[in-house]
Formats: structure tokens, C-alpha cells, sequence
């Protein structure tokens, strides 16, 4: 008997034994828990129960619109600071970015928890008092916070890659700074953009330790909601799961992040 | 080709590995594994902070201990851990007692070893919720011993996943039952009679009772931490309290300074309080099926129910200030919130905690005085108790309840977690324990002519000597009378007008369950209006559309942003 000759290919299995393990096994399970009942036989109950739902309809849309807004500040906020990081002559640049991304390597439920002291510490004032029951402010800025350097890094890394010449010619033939912006900067740093917004707005549909720790547990996103229906009732959970692990895979599509070309995922910091 | 053939078989052996290190994790052959399930911090751990440690040790007012010139800790004599303890200690382990404090675990090891002449190992493992516990089970795990709460034990025994404890485990008579023999009365009495709840049968068809299936470990009771201070600075008297029992959920004088728990459980029977709370008051407390009644209300899960609940969880959600699962002390402590729903033994742990004047992270805060009061229509009584699976090493995990059970480990574990345990000693030797925490004689702390609150009795006989004691029997404590109102005390040994206004809670069977899983979703949901929904829906198809225009657009004539007129002329024109 010849035994399998050892190849690069070899160098594969412990990935593909990772995947298999953690990756296709578990989606199979929840593929199976999604689609049958509590005496586990195939049903299209909870599928149906989902979306006749009021409730479960109301979550997923508030989870999106929560995302959407905690995207589109970490938008506005981040673009001009990566704009400034990539472009300026800044001497200390690296220090700046630095000061972003660090917070990145510090335990995100101790960042949450620093947070929730610091609103503690705030709404003691008379002036700041609302923040108290502010629960939807004080979850989206806690996800802001914590999703910044998520939308920094891929707009500097793009930014950076905008070659000199192009500024160059725009100059050359007299366009200001803001027909540069829209016809240089703003085109070619979309790719950024797009990987950006994914990697903000998918995860703060989901990551309810900052809803709950932050909004006191009274701003009930998706994630909690799935959590909370794995507590009793696996089946329904995974169903919840399927559908926003769809909602998931369509505005990826949509955001491109499927095209292999596309090289602008930069958190290699 | 050799090569390769070492590296797969390298690789192979790198995979068996972590596989090969689970099997002999165990130990010789010689050696039993007891595999037992446990709440989160639930045990004797052993070291600084525990029973015998703290009572050897000189501690400064951290707690921590004092270190003498030479850095070494200062040993002192103690009430408690006494000369009578120590002696006990080495009959029942064959050696002195440690003054570092040993684990609880280690030493059952030892004293199975000595006892049983069996070598022993306990594979230790804790869970956050009964849920969790249940569904660990459900996914095959395997357990000797779990310690789940009344409720779940009855829906484990129900669905026939429980082994029965063994008729020797019950016999008085032989010395080395320490858990029947002292565990106290009032609990035999609550586990033999299912404490008013409706009898479940078995998958055999058998009626269930909690005494077979179970062996008490800690138990309390539900109520709210309040902080008193705060009450009176906004103006409302402390006595209200007493008389509003469960509506300060939804009064709205509360808004933004009351806490509910964040799981369905706790927080439905605190809707049920609040909606039945008239329907509760009204219940006559002298008439024989009053905890029967007491317990139905509390446990009642049918659509009309749910249906009159559903607005006043809405109400709830509305007025309290979070649904919390461990934050509220905390918030409690520095004076965010007045008012916390809380476990007996997390209401001894918070005001322990405010009275320090230490936060939790350890650092120096004012010191609040917390108090403690149970709704006067009725409140939660719970127990949990140790279970066997099927399946479970009987004999072991019955040498573990039994070890649990003596007074000198029921005080080291019960010290350790800030519950109540079940166990009384055949001696009251946890009254000794009662009065060491909490008992009170002024006459020893003050001078003479110093002015103090006479100490009152806090009877306890209720406890000791089980519900229909004698009138001649007393088992109790001199007690300082804010300790046996308010306090700490009245937390931790409730007194016997609150056991008589507690129910036990019942598990939900299946229907019931989804049904207020469905309304637990809904109350914890933000409910949106159709149109909101709409117009979302619409504004999120337009940032689609946007975004999509601007990634294909220029594949539409339409939209290109095309190149400037003049250019379009001289190419048409060449064309």
C-alpha cells in the first residue's frame, strides 16, 4: 500500500480539520435546529412563526436601524481622520493612529465597563441627568466607540494606497479641493468605505454586551434576542440566526466584500 | 517517503493527544471520578476570605489579613472555630486543622479516602442558570451531582432524568447520615410535602417529591434591597415600603431607581406580584390551603393570565431603571438606584458590601446603610438541592451531600456563598453559627451608662424544630432590633411570618413555556408601529438602491456621470 505522498497540500489539514469542526459542523446544527420542532421532526414552523411575528420583525429592523446609525457616525467620524492620517504631512502620524487604534488591544467588556462608569460619572451631574435613562444614545455611543478603529483602518489603508500624481494632475489642471475630493479622494477611496461599513455595521447588529451593559439591558437587539431564545428554545434561536446569518450574507454581496481583488481589509496593524 | 511518513504519524499523534490526556486525567485505575455540577461560586473555596482562614487570621477592615514585623499573618483564637471545631476537624480528617483554610473538596477527598478506602477525584465543573445546567444535560453530559434550584429539580424528576436517593441515605439511625440527621425540619417538612405545590408524576406514573429526589444544600428568599437614605431624601417614608410590597415595581415616584432581574423567570413572578397583589393581600393567611392558594397564584401560566400580565411587565420594563443580572449590587452600593430585586444571599452580600464602605472593585466609597424588606403580599421562597442523574455513582455522591452536610462544612460553605443552608445540626450547631454572625449582647460591647438598644429575641424555633413545634420549644437569638426588622439577620434566617407568606415557584411545562417565552420576547422587544416599519423598510431599500447605483451606475446610461457635453460633440463628429 503507498502511503499519501506529503505535499504543500498536507499543510492544509489542520485548517480544513478547523473548518469542518468549527465552521461547517456547527452551521449544519443550526441548519437542523432552524427546520424542526421540539420532538425534532422537520417543520416549517418556526420559519413560518418568524416571520408572522410582529415582535421578531420589529427586533431585526430596530437591530438595522441601530446599526445603520452607529455605521454612518463611525462614518462621518472616521473618514476626515483617516483623510487627515493619510494625506497631511503630519510628522507624528503614526502616533496619531496609534492613539485609535490602540484602545483596539485593551479587553473590549473592560472598555464597555470603563464606558459605563464614565456615563455613571456623568448623569451625576444636573446638566447630564437624562443620560441616566438615555439608553439608546448610550448604546450607540458605546458601539461607536468600540467599532471606530474598525472604519479608520480600512479608509487610512486605502487612502495611503491613492497615488501622489493623481493630486498632481488635479492641480495641474485647476481643480480645487473640492472637485479633488469628489473626483480623486472620494471615488477611489470607496473600496475602504464599503470594507469599513461592513466591518461596523454587521457586527453592531449582534454585539448586545455593549446594549446590555450600556442600555441596562432594555435595548433588546438581535443578538440578545437569540441569546435569549437559546435559553429554552434552541430552535427558534437558530432560525433567528439563519435569518440574520442571511441578512448578513446579502449585504456582504452587496458591499462587494465577496470580490477577491479587493485587497483593503487593513487591520494588518 | 520515510520522512513523510513520521511527520503524518507526528501529526496523527499531535491530534490523539489532547484525546490521551482526558483519559488518563483520571488517575489509576484505583481512582473514582465524581463528576458533580455546581452554581457559579457555590462552595468552601479554600484560602484568604473563607470561614476558617477568617477566623484564624487578625484581619485589618479590608479583611485582609494583618502581617506581622516579619511579614508572617497573625493567628488568633476564635469563638467559633474553636477548640471543639479543631478537635472535630481532626477525628473527622485524621489530621490538624490547617490555619490556611483548606478547600472543602480536598478535604471530602481525604475523608472519603479514609472512610470508604477508596481513592476519589471530584471533577468540578459550574454553570451561570438552571437553563444553562438543563441544557447541558439535555446535550449528554454526564454528571454524579447537580445542584439545581426547586423548580428545575421538579421538571428533571418529571421528565424521568433524576435516580431516587437510596432508603439507607434516610436512616436516622446510622451515625454516618449526616444529612437526615441534620438538616433542619422545616425543610424535611417543605421537601417531603412539595411546600404547596401541585403533586407531578413521574414517567413511571409515581408522585414526585422533592425528598427523593433531592437533598437540600442552600435556600432563601426574594425581596428588595433598599437604600433608606435615599428613600427619605426623596421623601418617602420607609414603612410605605412594608404596605406597597410588589406595586413600587410600577409606582411611578420609583421611576429610573428600581431594578428587575434580566430573566423571564424572576421577573414574570414579580408580574404576577404586582398584578395579583390586592387578589394576594386579600387571601385569608389563617386558612389551611392559604399556601396552596398563595403558591397557585404565583405559578399561574394560562392565557388569560399572561394576557393580564403582559401591560404590567410593559409598566415594569417602563418604570425600573435595568434589567440586571449581576449589576445591581453595584448600583445599589453607589446610590444609583434605591431599590434592587434581589436572592436573600446577594441582599446579605450588597449590604455587607455598602457597609464596608468598599465598592466591589475594591475601592473607597461612603458608606451607604442598605435594609432589606419582603413584599408583604407574598414573596419567592427557594431551595436548591443537590440531584443525582441517572446514571450517577450513587454511593459517592451521596458521601458527598453527607459530607456537605456537617454542621462544620455546612458553616464554611455558607459563610463562603452568603446563603442560608438547610442543614440546622443535630446540636444547633448552626444556631451557634446564627449567633456568632449576627447575635447581639450589648451589655459585653458598651460601657456602663452607654446608651444602646435593648437586644430582642429573634426565634428561630420555626427552623429548629420544624413548623409545628411545641410552644415550650425555643431556638433563637438576642438579636439588635434593626438586625431582626431590616437587616442582614432578617435576610439571611428569614423570620417565620415571611416563610408563611412564601410560595415556591413550579417549572413551566412545555405549552406554558413557549407562551411566556413569547411574551418575555415581546416585553424585552422595542414594539414598533407598522408604519415606523415602513418607513424604515423604505429608507433602507433606498440606501440599498443608493448604494447599488453608485457600484453599477455607470453601467446605466441614465445615470453616468458622463463626460462633459463638448467631448460627446467631437467624438459623434469623428464617429
Amino acid at each position: 500500500m503507498k502511503l499519501p505522498r506529503f505535499s504543500r497540500k498536507t499543510l492544509c489539514i489542520p485548517y480544513a480539520v478547523f473548518l469542518v469542526f468549527f465552521v461547517i459542523i456547527p452551521m449544519c446544527v443550526i441548519l437542523f435546529y432552524a427546520f424542526t420542532d421540539r420532538d425534532m421532526h422537520f417543520s416549517f414552523s418556526n420559519f413560518l412563526q418568524f416571520f408572522s411575528d410582529p415582535t421578531k420583525l420589529s427586533t431585526i429592523v430596530y437591530s438595522i436601524v441601530i446599526s445603520l446609525i452607529t455605521t454612518v457616525i463611525c462614518l462621518v467620524i472616521a473618514y476626515p481622520v483617516a483623510l487627515i492620517l493619510a494625506r497631511s504631512k503630519l510628522k507624528k502620524k503614526f502616533v496619531i493612529l496609534m492613539l485609535f487604534v490602540l484602545p483596539m488591544w485593551i479587553n473590549f467588556v473592560l472598555r464597555v465597563n470603563a464606558l459605563r462608569e464614565l456615563f455613571n460619572l456623568l448623569s451625576q451631574a444636573d446638566a447630564l441627568a437624562w443620560l441616566e435613562n438615555a439608553n439608546i444614545f448610550k448604546t450607540i455611543v458605546g458601539m461607536v466607540y468600540d467599532f471606530l478603529p474598525f472604519m479608520i483602518l480600512p479608509l487610512y489603508t486605502t487612502m495611503l494606497k491613492i497615488d501622489d500624481s493623481l493630486y498632481e494632475a488635479s492641480a495641474d489642471l485647476g481643480g480645487n479641493a473640492f472637485t479633488t475630493f469628489f473626483r480623486i479622494t472620494l471615488p477611489l477611496s470607496m473600496p475602504g468605505i464599503m470594507s469599513g461599513v461592513t466591518m461596523v455595521f454587521l457586527p453592531s447588529m449582534t454585539n448586545y454586551v455593549v446594549s446590555d451593559m450600556l442600555g441596562n439591558a432594555k435595548v433588546t437587539i438581535i443578538g440578545k434576542f437569540i441569546s435569549d431564545y437559546f435559553g429554552n428554545d434552541w430552535h427558534m434561536g437558530s432560525m433567528i440566526a439563519l435569518v440574520l446569518l442571511i441578512i448578513v450574507f446579502a449585504s456582504t454581496l452587496l458591499s462587494g466584500g465577496l470580490k477577491s481583488d479587493e485587497n483593503v481589509r487593513g487591520t494588518n496593524l | 517517503m520515510k520522512k513523510s511518513r513520521i511527520f503524518s504519524i507526528a501529526l496523527a499523534g499531535a491530534m490523539l493527544l489532547p484525546s490521551l490526556g482526558m483519559l488518563t486525567g483520571c488517575g489509576g485505575e484505583d481512582v473514582i471520578t465524581l463528576r458533580v455540577y455546581n452554581w457559579e461560586e457555590y462552595i468552601d473555596e479554600g484560602g484568604k476570605g473563607t470561614f476558617i482562614f477568617d477566623e484564624l487570621h487578625e484581619l485589618d477592615e479590608n479583611g485582609d489579613p494583618v502581617r506581622d514585623e516579619h511579614g508572617n499573618h497573625i493567628h488568633i483564637e476564635s469563638d467559633i472555630v474553636d477548640d471543639d471545631y479543631k478537635a472535630w476537624y481532626e477525628e473527622t480528617m485524621g489530621h490538624a486543622l490547617s490555619e490556611e483554610g483548606p478547600r472543602v473538596l480536598d478535604d471530602f477527598c481525604e475523608w472519603y479516602e479514609r472512610t470508604h478506602g477508596q481513592k476519589i477525584r471530584v471533577e468540578y465543573s459550574t454553570f451561570g442558570t438552571n437553563e444553562d445546567m438543563y441544557n447541558e444535560i439535555l446535550l449528554g453530559n454526564e454528571y454524579d451531582l447537580l445542584c439545581p434550584s426547586d423548580y428545575m429539580i421538579m421538571k428533571l424528576a418529571a421528565e424521568g432524568r433524576l435516580q431516587k436517593y437510596d432508603e439507607s441515605f434516610f436512616d436516622e439511625t446510622n451515625p454516618e447520615n449526616y444529612y437526615v440527621r441534620n438538616v433542619s425540619p422545616f425543610i424535611a417538612e417543605k421537601f417531603a410535602t412539595n411546600a404547596g405545590l401541585n403533586i407531578r408524576k413521574d414517567p413511571d406514573g409515581e408522585d414526585i417529591y422533592w425528598k427523593d429526589y433531592a437533598a437540600g444544600y442552600m435556600w432563601g428568599t426574594t425581596g428588595f434591597v433598599y437604600n433608606p437614605a435615599a428613600l427619605e431624601a426623596a421623601g418617602i417614608a420607609e414603612e410605605e415600603l412594608q404596605t406597597y410590597g410588589w406595586d413600587v415595581f410600577t409606582d411611578t415616584r420609583f421611576k429610573g431607581k428600581i431594578t428587575a432581574k434580566d430573566n423571564v423567570r424572576d421577573t414574570y413572578f414579580v408580574a404576577l406580584g404586582v398584578t395579583y397583589q390586592d387578589e394576594l393581600m386579600e387571601l385569608d393567611r389563617t386558612a389551611n390551603d392559604y399556601i396552596p392558594r398563595l403558591t397557585a397564584i404565583f405559578n399561574a401560566t394560562d392565557e388569560e393570565t399572561i394576557g393580564t400580565v403582559e401591560p404590567t411587565l410593559m409598566d415594569i420594563k417602563n418604570n425600573i431603571y435595568s434589567f440586571e443580572t449581576d449589576t445591581g449590587k453595584s448600583d445599589m452600593v453607589n446610590g444609583k438606584i434605591w431599590l434592587n430585586y434581589a436572592w436573600s444571599g446577594d441582599a446579605v452580600y450588597a449590604i455587607d458590601l455598602a457597609e464596608s464602605g468598599k465598592s466591589e472593585d475594591g475601592e473607597d466609597e461612603a458608606k451607604a446603610y442598605l435594609n432589606y424588606f419582603v413584599p408583604e403580599a407574598g414573596s419567592n421562597l427557594f431551595f436548591d438541592g443537590w440531584v443525582m442523574p441517572k446514571g450517577a455513582n450513587r454511593e459517592a455522591a451521596q458521601a458527598f451531600v453527607n459530607f456537605m452536610s456537617m454542621p462544620q462544612n455546612a458553616m464554611r460553605n455558607s459563610y463562603y456563598i452568603g446563603y442560608t443552608s438547610v442543614i440546622a445540626g443535630e446540636e444547633f450547631e448552626m444556631l451557634d453559627y446564627a449567633d456568632y454572625l449576627y447575635g447581639y449582647y450589648p451589655e459585653d460591647e458598651f460601657e456602663e451608662g452607654e446608651e444602646y438598644d435593648e437586644p430582642v429575641d429573634y426565634d428561630l424555633s420555626y427552623f429548629f424544630y420544624g413548623e409545628k413545634h411545641g410552644s415550650d420549644e425555643y431556638a433563637g437569638i438576642p438579636a439588635e432590633p434593626e438586625q431582626a426588622e431590616k437587616r442582614q439577620l432578617f435576610a439571611q434566617f428569614p423570620t417565620p411570618e415571611v416563610i408563611a407568606r412564601s410560595a415556591v415557584m413550579d417549572y413551566y411545562d412545555e405549552e406554558a413555556s413557549v407562551r411566556i417565552n413569547e411574551l418575555w420576547s415581546r416585553v424585552k422587544a422595542e414594539s414598533l408601529e407598522p408604519w415606523t416599519i415602513v418607513v424604515i423598510v423604505v429608507a433602507v431599500v433606498a440606501i440599498v438602491g443608493g448604494v447599488l447605483l453608485l457600484k453599477f451606475g455607470d453601467k446605466i446610461d441614465f445615470f453616468r456621470l458622463g463626460p462633459k457635453k463638448g467631448y460627446k460633440k467631437v467624438k459623434e463628429e469623428r464617429a
